[in-house]
């Protein structure tokens, strides 16, 4: 993993201002999404996330080890 | 044996816990009050009558922001005090005597407010957290509040004491900063609650009892707000104390700066008071100028605000550092997020800047006239005390209960995924509140939609914006139980020896850095007198002058405007007189400052 799973828990929980502010910033560009498409949204940007978070860092398994911040959860 | 906190102080840590326990059974009765109106007001699920809506409202706001928050600092600033004293309180039986104090105040204060519920009882308070005429309460509701406050009172004399009688030890020692910083706090919340005490004394209490048949209502509603500022310091100067002294531990690291920390303190209690009245720009009997002087002090309190932000992001960066982090942002993986306390102190810290801006325009006082006592002032103080102060709490409590219990912590990961939550359910709901507020969609009522009138939202609709309130709300009480479940686990669990030492963050520059005129208490508490003074003495003359003590035309004591005028003159001389001894203090401590 290229990050902690407590960290990619906080990355996913940061996200949920990103997106809920999304809808109002795109507005001024009248760009208007519905409750379904930024959920949409909301999901494909989760998953890309956790396929970043779980790909391992360089091709090898030691960059899940460099993260010093403890992966337990 | 561990070094916990229990261990070295264990008659304080009693108190503490009590504190502490007391604190949490009002933020359970406040998030009960707190999901019902969420449910409620959006009109999702209603089960009160709309009438009550009031009376759940007040409870909500008491026990949320008087007595959970109150009780959480008073244990913290014990614990902070004793701590880095590196010595017990004077007399434990004085301690417990506030703490007593208090519960009393809260009990009485809270039966008013319950009885509400209950129409074969004729006892009421639903006037809000606010309080001020032309609401009235029950006289048990204003004199819980009395109790509750004098015990603050005492608590800070009890702390005043411990650091005297240490200071006829260690002469020449600087004051530590946690000591330094309960000080200066207490000196704020002595300064900001003589409005609040003048407000129920003189006038809300003899008039709920019947002694006098009218008030003037602008004079109680400042007098309210003369306290009612500072008293959003009193929640969040704690949380400050936390970010300052505990967050660069809990990081790995040391505080970036002990003098800046001192100077961010000294300006809150210059600045804190004399803000009030930014409360008032819609109320028509206060001069704009006034207002406008208002609005000048409280932009000002954006620099302790913004040295603070500074010196905590620079201390956690330190921290992560200490622990491998690199590079200009890839440091915050080196974090350790693992653990709930720093995670949601984190988390905390960082909807508080949110809050920060949407304080902005509060504060502003033409951008105020726009969302003015709209839902977007209830996505402020919910981002404030609702997220920086109790988030941050419930986050330190895990580390604070098993240093008062001597137990473990039940289990980290609930504790992990609360504060996650709690970050999530405030986000929802703090973001359609402020939305709502900028349609001017109203707080304080039960019913905001009116007949014949549709708000016209920029994006999304109002269905939407109550929907993700309710959302915030439910995700709000399910971290709430996840909290009460933890700590609860961890009070009937058993004792541990294997708990984390007892202590505080040092500091990457610390106390000898620091100029000696800071820990000058005499001066700092002449300057913010003088301050209130300024700010305070030309509105409340002219309040009184026009509307009259107690209503217009209205003597109900034997005052009348010749006393006023009396009053303006002494006010005048004791101001002067003020700023005669700031100025010689200053002036015989500056040779030392540049020595």
């Amino acid at each position: 993993m290229r990050i902690s799973k407590a960290g990619l828990l906080v990355v996913l929980a940061f996200l949920a201002p990103v997106l809920v502010e999304l809808r109002t910033v795109l507005a001024w560009v009248n760009i208007e999404l519905s409750v379904l498409e930024t959920a949409i949204i909301g999901g494909i940007i989760i998953a890309v996330i956790l396929v970043w978070a779980f790909l391992p860092e360089n091709g090898d398994e030691e960059g899940a080890e460099r993260d010093v911040s403890n992966s337990e959860l | 044996m561990s070094n916990a906190y229990i261990d070295k102080f264990p008659a304080e840590a009693k108190v503490v816990k009590a504190a502490f326990y007391s604190s949490f059974l009002a933020l359970a009765l406040g998030g009960v009050f707190g999901v019902i109106q969420t449910l409620h007001r959006t009109d999702i699920y209603r089960f009160i009558d709309s009438a009550d809506y009031y009376t759940v409202l007040t409870a909500h706001g008491v026990f949320m922001v008087i007595t959970f928050t109150i009780f959480f600092l008073v244990g913290v600033f014990t614990w902070a005090v004793t701590t880095s004293l590196d010595r017990g309180v004077e007399d434990i039986r004085f301690t417990w005597s506030w703490v007593g104090l208090m519960t009393i105040g809260t009990v009485m204060a809270g039966v008013a407010i319950l009885a509400g519920f209950v129409d074969s009882i004729d006892i009421s308070a639903s006037v809000l957290f606010t309080f001020y005429a032309p609401l009235q309460a029950h006289p048990l509701f204003y004199l819980g509040l009395v109790l509750f406050v004098v015990g603050t009172w005492v608590a800070g004399a009890d702390w005043f004491r411990s650091w005297w009688a240490w200071k006829k030890e260690n002469p020449d020692a600087r004051i530590p900063l946690p000591t330094f910083m309960v000080l200066t706090t207490m000196i704020m919340w002595y300064i900001a609650t003589m409005g609040v005490a003048t407000s129920i004394l003189v006038f809300l209490l003899p008039w709920s009892l019947g002694w006098i048949e009218t008030v003037n209502p602008l004079l109680t509603r400042t007098l309210f707000w003369f306290f009612g500022h500072p008293v959003v310091y009193f929640w969040l100067m704690p949380a400050y104390l936390l970010w300052y002294t505990m967050l660069p531990k809990f990081a790995g690291g040391k505080l970036f700066s002990d003098p800046l920390a001192r100077v961010g303190f000294v300006l809150f209690l210059l600045l804190s008071t004399p803000v009030g009245i930014h409360h008032q720009y819609l109320d028509p009997g206060i001069a704009e100028g006034f207002k406008f002087i208002a609005m000048t002090n409280t932009m000002f309190l954006l620099l302790p605000s913004f040295l603070t932000a500074f010196t905590v992001v620079a201390s956690i960066e330190h921290g992560a550092r200490q622990r491998g982090g690199t590079g200009y942002f890839s440091w915050l993986k080196s974090l350790p997020w693992r653990d709930p306390v720093f995670a949601g102190m984190a988390l905390a810290g960082l909807l508080f800047a949110a809050a920060g801006f949407s304080g902005m325009v509060n504060a502003g006082m033409n951008i105020n006239y726009l969302v003015h006592n709209s839902l977007w002032v209830v996505g402020h103080f919910h981002l404030t005390v609702g997220t920086a102060v109790a988030l941050t709490f419930m986050a330190v409590s895990y580390w604070f209960i098993p240093q008062v219990t001597g137990k473990e912590l039940w289990n980290r990961s609930v504790a992990l995924i609360q504060v996650v939550l709690w970050f999530i359910g405030m986000t929802f709901m703090t973001n359609s509140m402020h939305r709502a507020g900028l349609i001017g969609m109203p707080r304080r009522t039960a019913e905001p939609q009116y007949t014949g009138f549709e708000f016209e939202t920029a994006v999304g609709s109002v269905g939407e914006l109550n929907a993700q309130i309710a959302l915030g709300g439910v995700l709000l009480t399910l971290s709430l139980v996840l909290f009460f479940a933890n700590i609860i686990g961890t009070a009937f669990g058993s004792r541990s020896d294997n708990l984390p030492d007892n202590g505080y963050a040092e500091a990457l520059s610390g106390s000898d850095d620091a100029p000696r005129v800071l820990d000058n208490l005499k001066l700092w508490t002449a300057i913010a007198v003088v301050l209130v003074i300024i700010a305070y003495s030309l509105p409340l003359m002219s309040i009184v002058d026009r509307g009259g003590l107690f209503g217009p035309d209205i003597t109900a004591f034997p005052a009348n405007l010749e006393s006023v005028r009396f009053l303006a003159f002494a006010v005048e001389h004791l101001g002067t007189a003020a700023l005669e001894s700031a100025g010689t203090l200053a002036w015989n401590t500056l040779p030392e400052v540049i020595r």
